[in-house]
């Protein structure tokens, strides 16, 4: 696929955001999805926006997956809205062992859906991640219930996942993504944002060569 | 999202998150302080933010509401030589004068044929301020004028209103220019951000400088204002302002436009013929270059936007100013942020949590414990009694009590026309309205289309600012009346004229420009902010954010540019992770690329285990999603 022609292939930038409490493991989500580490030690997420991860989606698709951590600091809750604008997926995250943070999932799932919408006015497709699998005491989850509650909460669907055994990290990110790509098909392009200034881009215009006058 | 403590130490505290306390923030989480940023509200960017039309509608709703402040002895958490300092917990004199005006029908007719019963077509969006009547208290100067089909509903204070009404039978018969309904409006509420300051960014200003060189500009994109408009003998007209402008301007005559070129040439640099005009009017230095009526009016109102009697040397710097900006980024010398100015506080709000800042909305300072020998603020009381050190405290000005001799007039419109129609109905305009009575106040208006993301297709926003002679709308509703039409216009009739405003608001905002940062009676370390100031650009913020940033770090380097996320190399090594840096929170190293050929140096002595090297690095990075074929 690598050094395909450019014209064939369609590529997608999409921003994921990953939230859910403190120390439910989004860091370690990340970390395990983009550059296959793990790390035993938690310790609290300084100086990284996203990361990015490039996706050989099929040979005509090319995705490239920004996936948006909650700055360690964010805990309480209140995120800017810089951090959920234009996102066009989520994954709620909460650690199965620690039942406080299963809980709070419906609140973070409500405060997504109240601050970022599809352009068609619909909530963006979320998943939800048990994380910590690996460390769960025998049938403590029942899947029908967590299927019921998917299906309330409006989540697409759950995965049981663990960033230390690399457990259906992958799949739940595979899950997401389609449905992303499902998404953006459906949808009509509402807007060229082609005219949009990024500052880093110098754009030099014919104007600025002719001098300031 | 848990109700949490704290922790009970900082390094610096600040209250507020205006654009100043912002910057203030992410120059310090930056370079390693820890940070502590609170506000009041339940909102970010205090009176710089910008809200959804529903959010709008609350946030009119919380001026009028008054805030008890409980007055609780902490005396129990002083200490040996400490004594407490009471912060003001209100800001009731920032936001004054305000009027709310809707022209628009309260339901959409087509709907209302089609369904019984219109209001479950708004489920979900509908907030619970839907009903008119929130305007209409009493104690609230606030009206609303309806369409003849709401009278009944509104209490009779408004004679106006039960005037027989034309408006929708002519709307019938211009089904191309359907008013949107305020219903409507409810409901595509959450399309529009509506900011409370109208300001723009001068492409080569401090605020486009500041951002480009901290790497905050990843948050936010910007639109270019595509043109200069002024408002001369009841018309609008384009001022021609780039090289490209003057020769296409067909208002302009041959010897005008070789005028106009000659003088902007010849403007840019200082000469002895300007220097023998300093002190004396720009406008006489103008009039004595028989430029002519058309040319004076637009280099004076829209090129250099001062007044008659500003002084040349002032006037030519402006001047310059604005053509210096011209090119960098389109043809006029702004830019404004998409969504709205609110999120410029915002992105440095998300690049201070980012590096460690810890925030919290809806959560105030209720007073300061100061060192009685040393006039240091030693720690601060929050709104939960708990005690927190800081080594620095940063506060908006509305918290101090500082006095408020200053007020700008704001007035927003929603409306379902641009001023000037044109090719394109996405144009973002900069106008100026010159006094309508020498010494009058100019009106700066800019009028924002839906690709801004400020306003749903189909609407505009229209922003204007005065300084403020009288209440809002004793200053601008003659402006707004001479420009837009309302139900309460002479002459409804006429569908092709001015645009129709839907729905408006009418404010008066405390200026800042003269809050000082320090003094005010308060301790050395404590810092004040002012609120957003009067002028059209942004260099008071950023200069009083540097400012205070010196004086708590006179070493730091201001905003140094945060590492690109991929650029940032995760070390796997657990063990050398705790003893080089001694934070202990650190888990990753930064990697700092400011040039982009800076890949191929080796910059940081760690190892890299882990890099991913199958992602080249782009060039940029978009974080709106992007399709390219």
């Amino acid at each position: 696929m690598a050094g395909g022609s450019v014209s064939e292939c369609k590529e997608y930038l999409f921003k994921v955001l990953v939230i859910g409490e403190l120390g439910v493991g989004k860091t370690s989500i990340i970390k395990r999805y983009v550059h296959q580490l793990f790390s035993q030690h938690y310790r609290a997420t300084i100086g990284v926006d996203f990361a990015l991860k490039v996706l050989n989606w099929d040979s005509k698709t090319l995705v490239r997956l920004q996936l948006w951590d909650i700055a360690g600091q964010e805990r309480f809750g209140n995120m800017t809205r810089v951090y959920y604008k234009e996102a066009v997926g989520a994954f709620v995250v909460f650690d199965v062992t620690r039942g406080a943070t299963f809980e709070a999932v419906s609140k973070w799932k409500h405060d997504l859906d109240s601050k970022v919408k599809l352009a068609n006015g619909n909530p963006i497709p979320a998943v939800l991640l048990a994380n910590k699998c690996d460390q769960k005491k025998e049938t403590s989850n029942n899947a029908t219930l967590m299927n019921n509650f998917c299906k309330e909460a409006g989540f697409l669907g759950w995965f049981e996942t663990s960033a230390k055994d690399n457990i259906n990290v992958d799949e739940a990110a595979r899950f997401l993504v389609e449905n992303i790509l499902a998404n953006d098909k459906g949808l009509p392009y509402e807007e060229s944002n082609g005219d949009r200034i990024k500052l880093d881009q110098e754009t030099v215009t014919a104007e600025s060569k002719s001098g300031c006058c | 999202m848990a109700a949490e403590d704290l922790p009970s130490e900082f390094d610096v505290v600040i209250l507020g998150t205006g654009l100043a306390e912002s910057v203030v923030a992410a120059a310090c989480s930056r370079v390693g302080q820890r940070v502590l940023h609170l506000d009041r509200r339940s909102y970010y960017a205090a009176n710089w933010a910008s809200f959804t039309f529903n959010g709008l509608l609350t946030w009119i709703q919380e001026q009028n509401e008054s805030q008890t402040e409980e007055v609780r002895d902490w005396s129990s958490l002083l200490e040996e030589g400490e004594e407490l300092l009471h912060l003001s917990d209100t800001d009731s004199a920032s936001i004054t004068n305000l009027q709310v005006f809707c022209y628009t029908n309260e339901e959409d007719e087509e709907e209302e044929a089609e369904s019984a019963d219109p209001l479950n077509t708004t489920e979900e969006e509908k907030p619970e301020e839907f009903s008119h009547d929130v305007f209409i208290r009493s104690d609230f100067q606030t009206v609303t004028f309806l369409n003849q089909s709401q009278a009944a509903q509104t209490p009779g204070e408004e004679p106006e209103a039960a005037r027989p009404h034309p408006s929708a039978a002519q709307s019938q018969s211009e089904p191309t220019r359907k008013k949107l309904s305020y219903a409507q409006l409810v409901k595509e509420g959450r399309r529009f951000n509506i900011d409370l300051v109208s300001k723009l960014l001068f492409s080569r200003g401090s605020l486009v400088d500041l951002l480009i060189k901290s790497n905050v500009s990843r948050y936010a994109e910007f639109k270019n204002v595509t043109r200069i408009l002024t408002y001369r003998h009841g018309n609008m007209e384009q001022v021609p302002c780039s090289r490209a402008d003057v020769f296409a301007s067909r208002q302009l005559l041959v010897v005008e436009k070789r005028k106009l070129m000659r003088f902007l040439n010849s403007c840019m640099e200082e000469t002895e013929e300007q220097q023998a005009y300093n002190g004396r009017p720009y406008l006489d230095f103008l009039r004595d270059q028989q430029l002519g009526d058309n040319l004076q009016h637009f280099l004076l109102h829209s090129i250099a936007m001062v007044t008659e009697d500003t002084p040349t040397e002032e006037g030519l710097a402006s001047t310059r100013h604005f053509l210096r900006c011209l090119g960098r980024y389109g043809n006029t010398p702004f830019l404004f942020p998409v969504y709205g100015l609110g999120e410029i506080p915002q992105c440095f709000c998300r690049m201070c949590a980012v590096f460690g800042g810890t925030y919290c909305l809806r959560h105030s300072v209720h007073c300061l414990i100061v060192d009685r020998d040393t006039n240091r603020c030693r720690a601060v009381i929050d709104s939960r009694g708990q005690r927190i050190s800081c080594s620095h405290f940063v506060v908006e000005d509305g918290c101090v009590g500082s006095d408020r001799k200053k007020m700008a007039t704001r007035a927003v419109l929603i409306t379902d026309a641009s001023v000037l129609p044109g090719e394109s109905d996405q144009q973002v305009s900069m106008v100026t309205v010159p006094p309508a009575a020498a010494g009058g106040p100019t009106v700066k208006m800019v009028e924002l289309c839906s690709s801004t993301m400020t306003c749903v297709p189909g609407t505009y926003l229209v922003h204007l600012t005065c300084q403020s002679t009288g209440s809002a709308h004793q200053d601008l509703s003659p402006v707004v009346t001479m420009m837009f039409r309302t139900t309460e216009s002479e002459e409804p009739g006429n569908e092709h004229g001015r645009p129709f405003v839907l729905w408006c608001f009418y404010f008066n905002m405390a200026d800042g420009s003269a809050v000082e940062v320090e003094g005010h009676q308060l301790p050395c370390n404590v810092y004040v902010c002012s609120g957003p100031d009067g002028s059209l650009g942004h260099e008071h913020a950023v200069k009083q954010a540097e400012f205070i940033f010196h004086k708590i770090l006179p070493d730091e380097d201001f905003c140094p540019p945060a590492p690109n996320p991929e650029d940032i190399i995760y070390d796997g090594d657990e063990g050398a992770a705790g003893q080089e840096e001694n934070q202990g929170e650190q888990e990753i190293y930064l990697q700092n690329h400011t040039e982009h050929n800076a890949e191929e140096e080796e910059m940081t002595p760690k190892t890299t285990k882990e890099k991913d090297k199958n992602q080249s690095r782009p060039q940029t990075h978009r974080n709106t999603r992007s399709m390219q074929h």
